[in-house]
């Protein structure tokens, strides 16, 4: 062994027991080695001698980036020494017969030698083939005379070139594909002949010696395929042959497997419509039918049923694309031959390949739709879809438990469960268009033989029926739920009136609210079966469920069924009320534990269901108030106490009583929906009172806990809330508000607050001058030393959660400037105290204008300046009012945003948004010119138009244009003159200097 | 050869290969499992770190040792030199870096070049952040190749062990193999909301079987300015699709006001001047 050898072997050595200084002593060595001129030589010598597989790896490792790096700078003798070298070791020979020692690098090589020599392979044949080695595959064919061996060297080559060259599996340059193209041609006219040739005798001649190899063979032969002319393969001999090994007993089932994928291959093959009918008729596939049935979950199955589903895609896609009434007929007939082959697979098969049916029994319902109404024979098939469909979406019962109780494995097989549907849900629903009837009458019956069911062990039945009546509902217009169309007037009232057996178990309950829900739109519409729905959600198969998640759902779905039945609940609310007693104090009761509400599910939704009820004007006044204080009496009176004993609180006890103030909050929020604005402030203004105390006590938090950020964001919802509930009768507490959320300045916290003042600013527009007033400074004086100047960068690394939190800071203070200026507000910029960040402000928004990234900001920047344009230069006294700022808007503003932007090439005219924003800066030329008059003009014309040699006529014509009336005309004008700009700026380079 | 024969255990033990672009939070993934970070081995010359990573099933104990060849360089270290003996292999790409997920196939491809016909695992990483690129819809890639395809975050532990659980099956043969025994993890750096995630997917599916909307165009026709132009003009209209506290979609069929969405909820509000109420 020499060092090199020994170099290696110790670089591929990931033992402790390795000394790290020797490891990377070797690796330097190895790095030399790689960098000699004599590299090739080497490793082709160590190939021909040593049998070492990391030494022969790193060899061949090292030759493959050699040639893919520098082989255009090698001698014409060293290519050519590297050509003959390994295509004499691909075809089993020894290179150098002088010396005894010589090894044949295949003789029980391991694969990955084999495909690594493979890949040096194609490597040359990517460089040479078919300009300098054009006899290369036709060179090799003969030695294929040598055996197995051989063969299998060669299947490796043509897999190789598929994957490294052909595939379209794989991103490409276009450069690679400029050689694919090549290769294929080459290939194609010279010897893919004699290729196809040498397959057909390889597997004629061992397909019982040696069914390995002949399943080597046809995998390679399936990837060529798609590119190679079809009558090579589908002729009088190969066809037959293919069929023989698919259909042959007791063989291979790897041989049956790779004939069928040949088959496959040639069925999706890409031609014209009436020829591929032609072939997919005469190859009378109903011989394999058979083959589904065994073992199901054998290769050789999945690999058949492969074929089948591919089969009728092609023949479904025939029937779309032929026009002769013959064609279209045969195409029917194979369809009708092939579905129940397709059912059966999807019925019997794995996963993955019922997904691929779903997608084709979907595209067969939507064609089916131009024949309605259907023939009894796609009834038929409509009919065994609903089976097949029912049949799948059910679970199964040996998870009943574990689902029950919403453990892990439940949680999993839900969660498994829930997307396998989705695709079995969009094909239900499409049945359901092309056959309403049948579709409707299907679901009927499963309903009623659910129902009809005394058993209890019938969950996953039951749960599947009602999943399907549900996913149907989905299907039908809001008018056909209304109306009961069709057999809808029956199942609704039947589903609603239900008590299954099994209503404790949490699926069937779940789905079984769910989908009352869903046709909640047919109880409005009759108003009978209203007790009905209130005892469903209020008996224990609702509200009152034993299990807590069913509870929790039950909740929400009945808010959403209170907010669209409120007007017919009014003679129900007492004892609505009186029903959700214990739940209502089980939420907020203080022993309540933190885990139990997340995500969206927090289970508030019960007190808004409560609101929604007891905020009609339909309730007397009286009752209202009654109502309402006592609900917020005991809930404030909560927080009060919480508050009070802040400071005894031990570390133990915070957090639960930090989470019970949180269930507070959204409580009382949630309630406060139901109540409007115009009653709380107009017509019953004991209410409002009654929320502005509760505000009071509520803000009190933010003074005991400024720092625990999920109380601080509920409160902020809560303001937000009361904003918009108390409108103008807010202002006094807005000082107290604003000021304690102002302290915290952490990027994500100035987001809310930002998010607030806009509501604020939008809702009150100049009504809110003072407060906006007061704060800018400060919030000017965070966004500035918070946000960098700089872009963001891009790339790796990038991506962190900091930057995420400061673009969103970013993104929101540009809606918060915008807002402030599209509500008349921008005198606030103006005054004494914000005077000092003007300048930084208009740079900023200036440096967005023309460079930011998100073309949205840009076009909100422009009008941003648009907006000031008008409010700070009326004629006289621009310079008075703001020194400086005409010159800017001139100098700065016209020049950088209104001329030079639009040449950026990140000013994409064929992008809507670009477009809209260039609309914006057409715009704004107008206003300038109508405030500065020629004193803009003749300033942009000489700044820009000018300095970018554009022709006098074009300048004229542009003046001409500004001072018209026309906008249209003059922003068709303007995109065509930076157009032509643009387009000698790409021929000439640099025409335009910036 | 290449197996490291450190520590030898008592017990089955395989090698893991990890792949996948620069970025996409190998070496985070590896590092949640704290038995892990005690015995592992930092080579910071080849750049590839050996992570012995024990988990408890049902049927005894089995170790991972997960060759997570993170931070090399494409043409640096010995690439797929590190795949050799390899007996099963995770490739991770990130949600949020569409082109990581483009280079999934030549990941693939040069994996079973060295090593043919072994059990791998597809995992979408960084499923916690927000705005992803790669939505669960458009990851066909394991389907063409019968890879399992798993989403993940490193960060807050989500899926943590499936990829793993996954791999002990099929090296095992046994498909109801479980793990006994929760592996001992890092604590999550975010908080994953699975409720959002899983009504974010309900949606995306409900959505896609939704008509496209056709009697709402008025509200976008001042948008238009060209007949030509209509194919980006389409993809960028979009309706609009308010968002509540946590992540709960509304897909409305019609356009949404800016007032309404206002109205509806002040504490998403977001401007729109392109949308007028």
């Amino acid at each position: 062994m020499d060092d090199v050898e020994k170099a290696i072997l110790i670089s591929f050595e990931e033992s402790a027991a390795i000394d790290s200084a020797l490891k990377s002593q070797a690796l330097s060595f190895c790095q030399q080695i790689k960098e000699t001129p004599t590299v090739c030589r080497i490793c082709i010598e160590k190939l021909c001698f040593c049998n070492l597989v990391q030494v022969q790896f790193w060899c061949l490792q090292t030759l493959h980036e050699v040639i893919r790096v520098k082989y255009a700078m090698l001698s014409l003798e060293e290519k050519d020494f590297i050509r003959k070298s390994v295509f004499s070791m691909c075809c089993f020979e020894v290179i150098d017969d002088k010396n005894n020692n010589a090894v044949r690098i295949l003789e029980g090589a391991p694969a990955f030698i084999k495909n690594k020599l493979a890949q040096v392979f194609v490597t040359l044949v990517y460089f040479d083939y078919p300009l300098i080695w054009s006899s290369v595959f036709v060179d090799f064919l003969p030695h294929l005379r040598k055996g197995a061996v051989v063969i299998d060297m060669f299947c490796r080559i043509l897999n190789a070139l598929d994957d490294e060259l052909i595939s379209l599996d794989y991103p490409r340059t276009p450069e690679e594909m400029g050689v694919a193209g090549r290769v294929k041609d080459a290939i194609r006219q010279q010897c893919i002949a004699q290729i196809v040739n040498v397959w057909y005798e390889i597997v004629s001649m061992y397909r019982s010696s040696d069914l390995d190899l002949c399943s080597s063979v046809l995998e390679s032969m399936r990837r060529y395929i798609s590119w190679i002319d079809i009558g090579l393969i589908v002729n009088d001999a190969f066809i037959p042959l293919l069929f023989q090994l698919i259909l042959v007993s007791g063989g291979s089932e790897q041989l049956q497997g790779a004939a069928a994928g040949c088959v496959l291959a040639v069925v999706s093959k890409r031609m014209d419509h009436q020829s591929k009918l032609a072939i997919l008729q005469n190859l009378q596939i109903n011989r394999i039918f058979g083959l589904v049935t065994g073992d199901i979950d054998s290769e050789l199955v999945s690999k058949v049923a492969a074929l089948i589903t591919g089969y009728a895609v092609e023949v479904l896609e025939c029937y779309k694309r032929v026009n002769t009434e013959d064609a279209k007929g045969v195409s029917l007939e194979l369809l009708n031959e092939v579905l129940p082959s397709v059912f059966y697979v999807m019925q019997n098969c794995e996963v993955d390949t019922t997904f691929s049916i779903v997608q084709f029994l979907s595209c067969y319902v939507a064609t089916m739709k131009s024949l309605s109404p259907l023939r009894e024979k796609q009834l038929h098939h409509v009919g065994k879809m609903l089976e097949v469909i029912c049949a799948q979406i059910r679970y199964d019962p040996i998870y009943r438990d574990n689902l029950d109780m919403l453990d892990k494995i439940g949680r999993e097989e839900e969660e498994k469960m829930v997307e396998f549907r989705k695709d079995l849900f969009v094909l239900l629903r499409s049945v359901a268009r092309v056959a309403p009837d049948v579709t409707q009458m299907f679901i009927r019956n499963s309903l009623v033989s659910c129902i009809s069911s005394v058993s209890e062990r019938n969950v996953e039945e039951v749960e599947a029926s009602l999943s399907l009546l549900y996913a149907l509902g989905e299907s039908l217009s809001d008018e056909a739920i209304k109306t009961g169309s069709g057999l809808l007037s029956e199942l609704v009232p039947t589903l609603i009136s239900t008590r299954f057996q099994c209503h404790f178990n949490r699926l069937v309950a779940l789905v079984y609210l769910e989908t009352i829900t869903r046709y909640i739109k047919f109880v409005q519409e009759h108003t009978e079966y209203v007790p009905m729905v209130l005892t469903a959600f209020l008996d224990e198969r609702g509200i009152h469920h034993p299990n807590f998640h069913v509870r929790r759902r039950a909740s929400y779905l009945f808010m959403r069924v209170v907010k669209l039945l409120k007007a017919k609940l009014v003679p129900f609310i007492e004892s609505i009320l009186q029903s959700l007693q214990d739940t209502v104090t089980r939420f907020t009761s203080l022993n309540h534990t933190s885990n139990d509400f997340s995500g969206s599910e927090d289970g508030s939704h019960i007190f808004e269901a409560i609101g929604l009820l007891i905020g009609m004007e339909d309730v007397p006044s009286e009752k209202q108030s009654d109502y309402l204080s006592s609900l917020l009496t005991p809930l404030c009176h909560q927080v009060e106490t919480l508050l009070i004993n802040a400071n005894a609180l031990s570390p133990e006890e915070s957090p639960v009583k930090i989470a019970n103030i949180q269930q507070v909050i959204m409580a009382i929020n949630a309630l406060s929906k139901g109540f409007s604005e115009r009653l709380v402030t107009a017509s019953r203004p004991a209410i409002g009172v009654m929320f502005k105390k509760t505000l009071d006590v509520l803000l009190q938090i933010l003074v005991v806990f400024p720092k625990i950020e999920p109380l601080r964001n509920k409160v902020t919802s809560f303001i937000h809330r009361m904003v918009d509930t108390l409108g103008a009768s807010v202002f006094p507490f807005l000082p107290k508000a604003l000021g304690q959320l102002l302290a915290e300045s952490e990027p994500k916290e100035m987001v809310g607050f930002l998010v607030l003042l806009n509501q604020l600013i939008c809702k009150f527009s100049t009504s809110v001058h003072d407060i906006v007033e007061e704060v800018f400074p400060a919030i000017a004086g965070r966004i500035f030393s918070l946000i960098p100047t700089e872009p963001f960068p891009l790339g790796h690394g990038t991506n962190s959660e900091e930057i995420r939190e400061l673009q969103e800071l970013q993104k929101t203070s540009y809606t918060f400037l915008h807002v402030i200026t599209t509500h008349d507000l921008s005198s606030v910029f103006l005054s004494p105290r914000s005077r000092d960040y003007l300048d930084k402000m208009m740079q900023l928004l200036l440096q967005s204008a023309c460079h930011h990234e998100d073309i949205l900001v840009r076009k909100a920047c422009v009008q941003i300046f648009i907006r000031l344009i008008k409010d700070w230069c009326t004629r006289p006294d621009v310079e008075a009012k703001v020194p400086g700022f005409r010159s800017f808007i001139i100098d700065g503003f016209a020049k950088n945003c209104c001329f030079y932007s639009a040449l950026d090439k990140s000013f994409e005219f064929h992008d809507a948004n670009t477009l809209i924003l260039f609309g914006e800066i057409v715009l704004a030329q107008k206003v300038m010119y109508e405030k500065f008059g020629d004193g803009f003009l003749i300033h942009f014309v000489t700044n820009c138009f000018t300095t970018a040699h554009c022709p006098q006529d074009v300048a004229a014509q542009y003046c001409q244009k500004l001072q018209g009336n026309d906008m249209k005309a003059l922003r068709s004008f303007y995109q065509s003159v930076i157009e032509n700009l643009r387009l000698r700026q790409q021929q000439n380079g640099n025409l335009v200097f910036r | 050869m290449a197996l490291p024969n450190q520590q030898t255990v008592d017990y089955p033990s395989f090698k893991l290969v990890i792949v996948g672009d620069g970025g996409t939070g190998k070496t985070t993934f590896v590092k949640r499992h704290l038995t892990g970070e005690f015995e592992k081995k930092y080579e910071p010359t080849i750049g590839v770190e050996v992570h012995p990573l024990d988990f408890f099933t049902n049927c005894g104990k089995i170790r991972f040792y997960c060759w997570d060849t993170a931070g090399q360089e494409k043409f640096g270290g010995l690439r797929d030199g590190y795949y050799i003996h390899g007996q099963c292999a995770i490739i991770m790409f990130d949600v949020t870096a569409r082109l990581t997920y483009k280079n999934v196939p030549t990941w693939h491809r040069d994996l079973c070049r060295v090593c043919e016909n072994i059990p791998i695992v597809l995992c979408g990483n960084k499923v916690d952040v927000k705005n992803r690129q790669v939505k669960a819809k458009q990851v066909t890639f394991h389907r063409k190749k019968n890879l399992q395809y798993y989403e993940i975050s490193a960060k807050s532990n989500y899926n943590f062990e499936k990829p793993f659980l996954y791999l002990a099956r099929k090296l095992a043969g046994d498909p109801n193999l479980h793990f006994v025994e929760t592996p001992a993890l890092a604590p999550p750096e975010v908080p994953i909301d699975l409720a959002a995630q899983a009504q974010h997917e309900a949606e995306l599916a409900a959505a896609a079987s939704q008509p496209l909307p056709d009697d709402d165009d008025d509200a976008f026709e001042q948008n238009t300015c060209n007949p030509m132009k209509m194919g980006s003009f389409l993809r960028n209209r979009r309706v609009l699709k308010p968002v509540h506290p946590g992540g709960f979609a509304e897909i409305r069929k019609k356009s949404i006001s800016a007032a309404e969405v206002m109205k509806k909820n002040p504490r998403h509000f977001i401007t729109r001047p392109d949308f007028h109420g």
